[in-house]
């Protein structure tokens, strides 16, 4: 049997973990370039060929119309969802896109989960390489406050990615199961997970039984709206009205710059977490120079209202746990955003207790994926997970309002049963809307499909009908119909409103079986060669150009030298040989590598586009 | 769009009959043999599909009212452990269904049985003698005058706020609300000692093997003060929202 993974499928960066027999404990595993942390940026080539991951992150500022990243955001929306999010994300929408966004990368489109599908693929290459062997099964964490459709989204780019998804875990529940793992606490646990995309508040009750610890998460809270993101939107917008107020220019249109910008506002940002004051320096066009010293306290005083909003929702699970903030036995932070120590003051004086914060927050839910993959294929020996459901689900009954039929923060699995008739006379089908959500009207919950009952036509209120609804462990809908009248039983299929439909999911399926089906190591060779031949064209046109007369006689050699060494090891079968010879032709040029960069920004700012250098 | 009509309608509830007992054990479906109780095969240890014998029957649990919470807390882990599709991930597609079923039967089971209203109005609703959802909101005969009084004080606070009036203007109606709310609140005290005496009556019904009538007898009077109650409770709710509206 193959080795199970756990998967932190991020905003901003993904994760893979394992359990490690040798020590007993999940561990991440890292790739080529050494950290565990993989940019969940997805690149397309000239070519056609799809990159994900470092590779991808590095084309953000050099072809962004080729290249998307936060994809996250955009899992399971429909078009009108997303406009706020449009106005930061430079996201560019297929205009045929409706329930299922289209993002345009180059010349084609792509859906959300196919993105996400690639990320899922980078990372699963990484464990490849590591174990030496396939990888085909993984639990991936998904936020806890995901809706169905965000759900089944992430379960079809695992899918995508030729994995067989075992289980989708709530990030704040896989990082208590990695807490836990090393502390054997017993009580009640408050994680409060604030990542780059996301907010998300779990309570939990551990409980030691006779059997082995249980996860019990008593409700969750959050807003998929609300993370680092918009911490660094607050830091960005100050730049921006700054530098409109200082020197009249609109930074709008400079994308590029606004990138550079961004990355330079989120250094003094990370800063910040350890030093009380810091300095950003950053060249706009025109030779202009923005300097902006910038103190913790300012910072606080930006961000706090941010800081603020996390506060409602962690109330909220609070109450809905039927606890008082002092009930709370451990604080545990997840979430890169938990660096912040305004974020970690705020919480400590919410909980009166310093938060937990030993292990790795970016690392800690992948480690939990992990340990709950190894649950998953070994058996339940000595944990169970008892999660709920974030919204709660209900139908559309007359005058557009909701009927809850599965309350928020039930215990998953849950299910719901209802009976319906016909309401007039020859009446052939039964139209039914599934909601999820807390408002009272349907045109404020979120629609999860619609479909039809079939009914044999005869006397109205004649009809039989009685409709389950269960929600499974991974928090997705099943709906299963039966006939009372004959006991005709049967499953429904359900159109959902904002997903892929099963039809399409096999057709991107057979569209990348050619790729799923070879033999690992055939497919790392290509992949290997198919660096290399970019590796060594693009070598070869920067050598070309006059900036590499700055290079010195000894650089240029060993250059030439790893340019040769690749060639010969391309033409070879051992796709690790392969490898290790871009790595040695990727450090060989690095110092080339920046030259051009900073002649690229340079031009960049100069108002030109780097392809017309 | 032609509109589904949703039930409860009376009396096509296949559950209303008074001596619903958990359906006789069927041969099990891998082996042939009688399951016997519990929720695998007693033979071969194969998980079964759902039974109908109710949410007691589910933890083996008497029909009764009077229910120690830890004793249940206890049942619902230890079946869970056993039930809950972590544990089926490499089992069949019918075992992993029915590992579906009966573990969120389970959660239903004990979010409904957990809290004691919940199970009484479970526990009606099963014998037929109550329907999902559905309650009188109708004033019991001797409060109607308390009632109609408070009605008054609630529209009379509610036109001095939409004629702009607050604070002081108001506070002599807002005490005497608050005085309304503590008395209602103290008849539902009252009202949950009744409810649990009716708790008492049915255990000792089902305990002491009493017929139908006496059964009838405890569930129509379980009916009634939990309808009291509910109407008490939304009373106090809706005091308490108006006058956090005016604060
Ligand atoms: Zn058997």
């Amino acid at each position: 049997m193959s080795k199970a993974v756990g998967i932190d499928l991020g905003t901003t960066f993904s994760l893979i973990a394992w359990m490690n027999p040798a020590s007993g404990k999940p561990e991440c595993i890292p790739g080529p370039y050494g950290t565990t942390l993989c940019p969940s940026v997805v690149s397309l080539d000239v070519d056609g060929r799809v990159v994900a991951g470092e590779a991808a992150r590095r084309r953000l500022l050099t072809q962004p119309a080729r290249t998307i990243y936060s994809a996250k955001r955009l899992m399971g929306r429909g078009v009108e969802d997303v406009e706020d999010e449009l106005k930061i994300f430079p996201f560019r929408i297929d205009p045929e896109s409706r329930n299922v966004i289209r993002v345009r990368l180059g010349d084609r489109a792509f859906t959300p989960p196919e993105v996400s599908g690639y990320i899922l693929r980078e990372v699963k290459g990484w464990a490849e390489e590591y174990f030496h062997e396939p990888v085909t099964r993984a639990v991936i964490t998904v936020p806890a406050y995901f809706n169905d459709a965000q759900r089944q989204a992430t379960k079809d780019a695992g899918r995508l990615a030729g994995l067989e998804v075992l289980r989708l875990v709530n990030e704040p529940t896989a990082a208590a199961l990695a807490y836990g793992l090393d502390r054997a606490q017993r009580g009640r646990v408050a994680v409060y997970d604030f990542g780059g995309g996301t907010f998300d508040i779990s309570i939990l009750k551990l409980i030691a039984a006779g059997e082995g610890d249980i996860y019990q998460v008593l409700s969750t809270c959050g807003d998929t709206h609300l993370g680092g993101d918009d911490i660094d939107n607050r830091l960005l917008d100050l730049a921006r009205e700054e530098i409109l107020r200082d020197w009249g220019l609109d930074l709008a249109p400079h994308s590029q710059v606004l990138q550079e910008l961004r990355k330079a506002m989120i250094a003094a940002k990370h800063e910040l977490s350890d030093a009380e004051e810091t300095t950003v320096r950053f060249l706009l066009p025109e030779g202009m120079a923005y300097v902006r010293r910038l103190t913790r306290e300012e910072f606080e005083a930006l961000i706090g209202p941010i800081v603020e909003r996390t506060l409602a929702p962690a109330r909220q699970a609070l109450r809905d746990a039927k606890l008082k903030p002092e009930e709370i036995d451990e604080v545990v932070m997840v979430g890169g955003s938990t660096r912040i120590p305004l974020v970690r003051r705020r919480v400590e004086e919410l909980f009166r207790r310093p938060p937990h914060v030993e292990l790795d927050p970016d690392e800690v839910v992948a480690l939990g994926a992990a340990v709950q993959a190894h649950i998953l294929t070994t058996g339940v020996e000595n944990a169970l997970l008892l999660d709920v459901t974030p919204l709660s689900l209900g139908i559309e009954t007359m005058g557009g309002v909701v009927a809850k039929l599965i309350p928020c923060n039930s215990t998953i699995p849950a299910s719901a049963e209802e009976l319906f008739t016909t309401g007039v006379d020859n009446q052939t089908g039964i139209d039914l809307h599934v909601l999820q959500g807390e408002r009272e009207l349907a045109r404020d919950c979120r629609s999860l499909a619609r479909f039809r009952l079939p009914v044999e036509p005869g006397l109205a209120g004649l009809a039989r009908i009685e409709v389950r609804f269960t929600i499974d462990a991974n928090g997705i809908l099943q709906v299963r119909a039966k006939d009372l009248r004959t006991g005709e039983e049967r499953s429904i299929d359900v159109q959902p409103s904002y997903g892929l439909a099963e039809p399409e999911i096999e057709r991107m399926l057979i569209e990348s079986i050619d790729f799923a089906e070879q033999d690992f190591a055939v497919r790392q060779l290509i992949e290997a060669r198919n660096e290399s031949e970019s590796i060594l064209r693009a070598a070869e046109k920067s050598l070309a150009d006059p900036q590499s007369a700055e290079l010195d006689s000894g650089e240029r050699a060993r250059i030439d030298a790893a340019i040769a060494a690749l060639r010969l090891a391309s033409e070879g079968e051992d796709y690790r040989q392969v490898r290790a010879r871009i790595e040695d032709l990727n450090r060989e040029t690095m110092h080339l590598a920046e030259l051009l960069m900073n002649r690229a920004i340079a031009s960049a700012l100069e108002g030109k586009r780097v392809a017309d250098i | 769009m032609t509109s589904g009509l949703r039930f409860p309608t009376p009396g096509i509830d296949e559950r209303t009959d008074m001596h619903a007992s958990p359906s006789p054990s069927t041969a099990c479906w891998n082996c042939g043999g009688a399951p016997g109780p519990g929720h695998f095969c007693a033979a071969c240890g194969k998980i079964q599909p759902p039974g109908d014998g109710g949410y007691f029957a589910f933890f083996a649990l008497p029909e009764k009212l009077g229910v120690d919470r830890e004793d249940l807390e206890r049942r619902y882990l230890a079946l869970s452990w056993k039930l809950h599709p972590d544990n089926f991930v490499r089992a069949g597609e019918y075992e992993r269904n029915c590992s579906l079923e009966l573990s969120s039967a389970l959660n239903d089971a004990y979010r409904a049985l957990c809290d004691p209203v919940s199970r009484a109005e479970y526990l009606l609703e099963r014998h037929g003698v109550r329907k999902e959802g559905q309650t009188k909101q109708q004033a019991p005969p001797e409060l109607l005058e308390e009632v109609f009084e408070l009605n008054e004080w609630l529209d009379e606070l509610r036109s001095a706020r939409e004629a702009g009036s607050r604070g002081a203007e108001t506070s002599e109606l807002r005490e005497r609300l608050e005085g309304a709310r503590q008395a209602f609140e103290e008849k539902l005290a009252a009202v949950d000692a009744e409810l649990g005496a009716g708790f008492a009556e049915w255990d000792a019904a089902t305990d002491g093997g009493a017929g139908d009538a006496a059964r009838g007898r405890a569930m129509a009077r379980l009916n009634e003060v939990l309808n009291r109650r509910s109407y008490i409770r939304n009373l106090v709710a809706s005091v308490t929202r108006e006058l956090e509206n005016d604060a």
